[in-house]
């Protein structure tokens, strides 16, 4: 492009600087990635990886909102709820999402979820909870 | 430019997840287009209506299901009320993941807890302007508070500075993410290759008012920042008082010795600028910068001339390459490139070239 201030491009032009772009970026690309690049297997399959991930958000959120409620004092006097606490509140998360350790980690949320969705449905103000559309929404998709 | 109170009252739609205040929220007497929301109503399906929202005010931090938030929905400005009674260790436990380590330059946080503010501000890189300081308690009161805090800023007049760095699009959170995905590695690349301890010095050419301090960790790097406009600058300091921000004079000779910076960028500056300003500032940038160091510029390469706010010069990729090549007479060598498309917008606009000083150290 000249030294020309007075420069003002219409559609096609503005069409042609975004071809430009883009060819170069095809090239730069093209330079630096001789191969192509090689995709990471993984046995197990998107899906499940994904309904995992929601179960550790709904493990997590219900914890949160467990011990923002009334009885969240009542709840952190029991070992077992402190160590839910302390293990998906507390610490950081695993980073990378395909890493087997990553996996089991998201297994073992599945597995704390749907056993914390069991007490908390066979202690006494389990019928209280039950009312709750969300609480019966869980229940129905992880029990 | 000032907006009119119709313009307002169309952009202005404030979402208050009020949680399990709900009740007490919705018979606060909010602004028009302000709509509160109850716990029941953000489970994740239901979080579209972010879409929709130009802010997010989460009063009942507890209940909010961040996790279920799409990258997209991310992108709505939030205003995060911290809960009173809390400790920072407690609530850097239990939000930082969720939400206060995803919180940026955009977002808001309201606290009436000086200390709370200044030590998550610390922690977080916060800019000091991101502070809502409450004067209340009740949560009907802090939603009516901070809506109207709301209310008045979208009805005042836009400074020229505020024009050039929040509004150059209508998604300002959306663009900087979209800028920041893209700079983020390549920030981590120009450090990677120097250990921890030695001192990485990374200067921002046309700094604006600081929006990319918070992506340099002060822990190990030292940032310098450098703008036209004493206004800008002046905010600049004010927001991050750790951060060091000089002037640039007319002339666009850098205030700094030869081969200073491991790290030299620019982000959305140089279309604002004729070829021979561009080739001055390219030059510059070149000089200031250690050999082995990086140069990074991230611009638009598809673009009509304009003058609202300020003068826009297009320029294209090719037209650009030239001009650095010339600039540095050829001593640099292309480490990175990639096109940028920003939401909702039909073009790939944005560009993003990180380059290579090469040559042997003239200052030991």
């Amino acid at each position: 492009m000249p030294d020309n201030e007075f420069y003002a491009p219409d559609d096609i032009d503005l069409l042609r600087m975004e071809n430009e772009l883009l060819a170069f970026e095809v090239r730069f690309l093209k330079a630096r990635l001789g191969q192509p690049a090689k995709i990471p297997g993984s046995s197990t399959s998107l899906n499940r990886l994904a309904y995992l991930e929601e179960a550790e958000r709904d493990l997590t959120l219900l914890l949160r909102r467990l011990l923002g409620s009334p009885l969240g004092p009542v709840l952190r006097r029991s070992k077992s709820f402190r160590t839910l606490e302390q293990k998906y509140l507390h610490s950081p998360r695993l980073p990378g999402s395909s890493s087997p350790e990553r996996l089991a980690y998201l297994e073992e949320a599945e597995r704390d979820l749907i056993l914390l969705l069991r007490r908390m449905s066979s202690m006494p103000f389990g019928r209280v909870l039950r009312r709750r559309k969300a609480f019966r929404t869980l229940q129905q998709r992880y029990l | 430019m000032t907006r009119t109170s119709e313009d307002t009252a169309s952009r202005l739609r404030t979402l208050v997840y009020a949680g399990r205040f709900a009740e007490k929220v919705s018979s606060a007497e909010l602004p028009e287009g302000c709509k509160v929301l109850s716990e029941w109503e953000v489970l994740p399906f239901q979080l579209a209506a972010l879409k929709r929202a130009t802010t997010l005010i989460v009063l009942d931090l507890f209940s909010f299901p961040f996790e279920s938030m799409t990258r997209e929905q991310w992108d709505v400005p939030l205003v995060v009320i911290l809960p009173s009674g809390f400790d920072p260790s407690f609530l850097s436990a239990v939000f930082e993941e969720a939400v206060l380590g995803r919180l940026g330059f955009f977002d808001r946080v309201a606290t009436a807890d000086r200390d709370l503010w200044e030590e998550l501000r610390l922690r977080y890189r916060w800019a000091a302007s991101q502070r809502i300081e409450l004067h209340c308690s009740l949560p009907e009161d802090v939603a009516a508070e901070i809506c109207g805090l709301l209310e008045q800023e979208a009805a005042a007049p836009i400074s020229s500075g505020e024009d050039y760095e929040r509004i150059q699009y209508d998604l300002d959170k959306a663009v900087h993410r979209v800028q920041s995905e893209a700079l983020g590695p390549q920030f981590a690349a120009a450090r990677g290759v120097l250990a921890e301890d030695v001192p990485f010095e990374a200067l921002e050419v046309g700094v604006g008012v600081g929006r990319w301090v918070p992506e340099l960790n002060p822990a190990n790097i030292r940032f310098t920042g450098l703008d036209f406009s004493g206004e800008m600058i002046q905010a600049a300091r004010a927001d991050f008082p750790e951060g060091r921000f000089d002037l640039l004079e007319e002339n666009l000779i850098f205030p700094y010795a030869e081969e200073s910076f491991d790290l030299a960028f620019t982000v959305s500056v140089l279309r604002h600028n004729p070829t021979s300003a561009k080739r001055t500032l390219i030059s510059e940038m070149w000089r200031v910068t250690r050999p082995g160091g990086r140069l990074m510029f991230l611009e638009d390469f598809v673009s009509r001339r304009r003058t609202l706010g300020s003068t826009i010069y297009p320029m294209s990729i090719g037209a650009f390459v030239d001009l650095v090549l010339e600039a540095t007479a050829g001593r640099v060598v292309l480490e990175h490139f990639e096109a940028l498309r920003y939401p909702h917008d039909p073009f790939f606009r944005g560009g993003l070239l990180s380059l290579s000083k090469i040559g042997t150290p003239q200052v030991w």
